[in-house]
């Protein structure tokens, strides 16, 4: 049996992992990639959490976020799509047409 | 009582005459002279009705007025509860008043008929203003309190602002109207001051009723109910153009004459001189404010009259004598007033006030509306350019004759008698305040220089050679729609004044508990007033004043220049000319102290209030400017912000909340 907190760690990492790339990252898909590490972490804590107290809640959780978010990537992506259609380019240092 | 019970209808008449000229259209009345006929039938109705209402108020004479009151507002609140009544108060003095105003009110309505009927559409406006106008007055009159009185009392003011006001694409018709309006708004303002002190005083009763039969009941002593007539009266010192508020009336000249006559006869002035009288029982109770009263009606009577004395204008003139003749029935009441608050027993002042009162609506109305035959047969107000009328308009002459003799205060005639009787209660204050030596004296000389005046603007009008060839050859007699209301006036010019030897003293009380009234026979007063020395001097006075007018403007034996040749004659006549400068005086209250305070005002409200508001509006757009700056439009500094947030507030719950 691996003990939890190596999990945890790894699910730490990940986290750390995708909140940098959505930070530092110029690239629309890759931050949208980074933001999917970042659910993923989350994820591996449930399943985790789930097999540690020996309660399926969490596993039921981790799917039902998958689902999700497969949903929202394909949302995700169709923005980027209409993007580049419209501006040529998919850079977030252009695309800042909320500002003030 | 049976008619008293329908006199509420009485104002609602002309109300109803002004609706219906006023909101239907010009084409309805197209042949019919602008709704004449409707405004004279509405009024000619309510003059049935005053007269039959009056008769039995004054018939059957129980001393006790007839009242009818509805509530109007009625404001619960414990000790601060008050009711408000609109009603009708009905006593011998209402009578009086409901039969002056509604008999002169028809005479002049018919009398337009011809004066105004050149007017064209305009004439619509006319009539149903001044049916208005008279509804107001009406209502003024049968008011029950105060406070209903006071809604009249500005109404009638409106009306007047109408009214003189009719030629407004004259500037200074337009202009008269807004100074009537104006310098009358003063008065209101004081007359408002004293129904304050009244509420106040009374505990918010205003009801005549109540307040005449509980007038010990006031609270806050008699300085503060001084202070509280004091204002009333400067309410009345608006409306009836006493000194020192005096110049709006001969600016109101400006409407047309028939306007002229209703205001100077009826309305209108006459509703200063009846909230006076109306209000006796209260004002004798603050002897001060009586003296007061009598001061300025003396003052004023003498003061009016010499403006007149060499004005050319012949309305002016009459108007003129109408503040003169007001300031006799404030003289006369205010001197009753004084001597009954110094003994309570009956004198004059007080149905003196009331009789010259009535007898000054009849012989003026006269004055002022053959003075508008004679403008309307020359079309100019200048009296240098008449003379010689009297072969053209032999009616009007006469009638005129009539009026001037009256108010001259020639015997038998009816100015006579009321004038006799103002001077004789001026000269029973005597006993008991020297100061009435000095009003007496002025009223005696007033006498003098009415009679000059009014022969003066007489000869200059009537005899003599025509000084305008050309307006004289057009002169013609007015039409029998003017004369006839004018033959009528002058019955009344004539015999109103004999009312004094039936019993106007003893029917014309104030309703006092000590003022018995003084039963005499006609016989009885015949000889005391024609016994009295006091009588000769005021006959004398007035003789005088005709002979001389006799002699300068018919016989031209004392050159009428003669007086302003020299320079202190010149400059004299230039300062009554220039009504002692109140014009100009005015004129530069209104340019320096009123405009500088109204910039005083402007400038802290533009500066100062809206400068604060705009200031913070303006502090609030800059902060919201710099603000925005925070939305640099980059998603990713945003998500910076919030990961850097919530690490802090994760932080946060580590080291202060305690979470592990």
């Amino acid at each position: 049996m691996i003990p939890i907190e190596y999990f945890l760690a790894l699910s730490g990492i990940l986290f750390v992992i995708g909140a940098l790339g959505v930070l530092t990252k110029r690239n629309a898909i890759v931050v949208l990639m980074s933001v999917e590490l970042m659910l993923n972490a989350a994820n591996i804590n449930f399943v985790a959490f789930s097999s540690y107290y020996g309660n399926l809640n969490g596993a039921v959780f981790a799917l039902i976020a998958i689902a999700i978010a497969a949903a929202e990537v394909a949302v995700g992506l169709a923005i980027i799509m209409n993007l580049y259609k419209t501006r040529d380019t998919i850079s977030l240092d252009e695309i800042n047409l909320l500002r003030w | 009582m049976t008619f008293a019970e329908y006199a509420w209808l009485i104002p609602i008449f002309p109300l109803i005459a002004f609706v219906v000229v006023g909101f239907l259209g010009n084409r309805l009345f197209k042949n019919w002279e602008g709704g004449a006929p409707i405004a004279i039938g509405m009024t000619a109705i309510s003059l049935v009705l005053s007269l039959a209402v009056a008769f039995e108020a004054l018939t059957t004479g129980t001393g006790t007025p007839f009242i009818q009151s509805l509530e109007w507002i009625v404001v619960q609140g414990g000790e601060f509860a008050f009711t408000f009544n609109m009603g009708i108060y009905i006593d011998n003095l209402t009578a009086l008043m409901l039969i002056v105003v509604s008999f002169v009110a028809t005479l002049v309505v018919i009398y337009s008929l011809g004066y105004m009927h050149e007017e064209g559409e305009k004439k619509r406006r006319y009539y149903a203003v001044i049916s208005l106008f008279i509804s107001v007055m009406l209502g003024l009159v049968l008011a029950s309190n105060f406070l209903q009185m006071f809604i009249f009392w500005e109404l009638v003011g409106l009306c007047s602002y109408l009214l003189i006001g009719f030629w407004n694409t004259r500037p200074s018709a337009a202009s008269a109207a807004k100074k009537a309006f104006l310098v009358t708004r003063i008065g209101d303002i004081m007359f408002m001051i004293g129904l304050f002190v009244l509420f106040v005083g009374f505990q918010g009763n205003l009801d005549f009723a109540y307040i005449f039969d509980n007038v010990d009941a006031f609270v806050g002593g008699n300085e503060l109910l001084t202070f509280g007539t004091l204002m009333l009266f400067g309410g009345a010192v608006g409306k009836s153009a006493q000194f020192p508020l005096h110049d709006w009336l001969p600016d109101a000249m400006e409407g047309p004459t028939t306007v002229s006559a209703l205001i100077h006869a009826a309305t209108m002035v006459k509703a200063g001189v009846y909230l006076v009288a109306r209000s006796y029982p209260v004002m004798v109770e603050t002897p001060d404010t009586m003296l007061v009263i009598a001061f300025i009606g003396g003052f004023t009577a003498i003061f009016a009259a010499t403006m007149a004395l060499n004005n050319t204008n012949i309305k002016r003139v009459l108007a003129y004598s109408t503040i003169s003749q007001l300031g006799y029935m404030f003289l006369a009441l205010g001197a009753g007033g004084y001597i009954f608050a110094q003994q309570p027993e009956f004198n004059v002042g007080y149905a003196a006030g009331t009789f010259h009162l009535m007898n000054h609506a009849f012989f003026k109305a006269l004055l002022f509306l053959s003075a508008g035959a004679v403008i309307h047969a020359v079309h100019t107000e200048d009296m240098r350019l008449m003379g010689g009328l009297s072969k053209k308009l032999k009616i009007t002459s006469l009638v005129m004759l009539i009026g001037c003799l009256s108010i001259a205060g020639i015997p038998p005639f009816s100015g006579f008698w009321s004038k006799d009787l103002v001077l004789e209660a001026a000269f029973a204050g005597i006993e008991y305040n020297s100061l009435f030596i000095l009003l007496y004296a002025f009223g005696l000389i007033t006498a003098f220089m009415t009679a000059f005046y009014m022969f003066r603007l007489w000869f200059l009008t009537f005899s003599g050679e025509p000084r305008d060839k050309h307006a004289y050859e057009h002169a013609h007699e007015a039409p029998a729609v003017m004369w006839v209301p004018l033959a009528l006036l002058a019955i009344l010019a004539f015999g109103s004044g004999f009312a004094f030897l039936f019993g106007f003293e003893s029917t014309l009380v104030p309703g006092l508990m000590d003022f018995h009234p003084h039963e005499a026979g006609p016989i009885d007063l015949l000889t005391a007033v024609f016994t009295n020395v006091l009588t000769y001097a005021s006959i004398a006075a007035a003789v005088l004043g005709i002979g001389l007018a006799y002699m300068m403007y018919k016989k031209r034996a004392i050159d009428p220049a003669r007086f302003t040749s020299g320079s202190v004659g010149k400059t004299l006549s230039n300062v009554l000319l220039a009504r002692y400068g109140f014009t100009k005086g005015y004129d530069w209250i209104g340019l320096k102290v009123v405009y500088g305070t109204a910039k005083v005002v402007d400038f802290i409200d533009r500066r100062l209030i809206d400068g604060l508001i705009n200031g913070i509006s303006a502090g609030l757009i800059r902060s919201g400017n710099f603000l925005r700056r925070a939305q640099t439009g980059f998603v990713q500094s945003y998500a910076a912000v919030i990961v850097v947030g919530v690490s802090l507030i994760v932080i946060l719950l580590f080291l202060v909340g305690g979470v592990i």
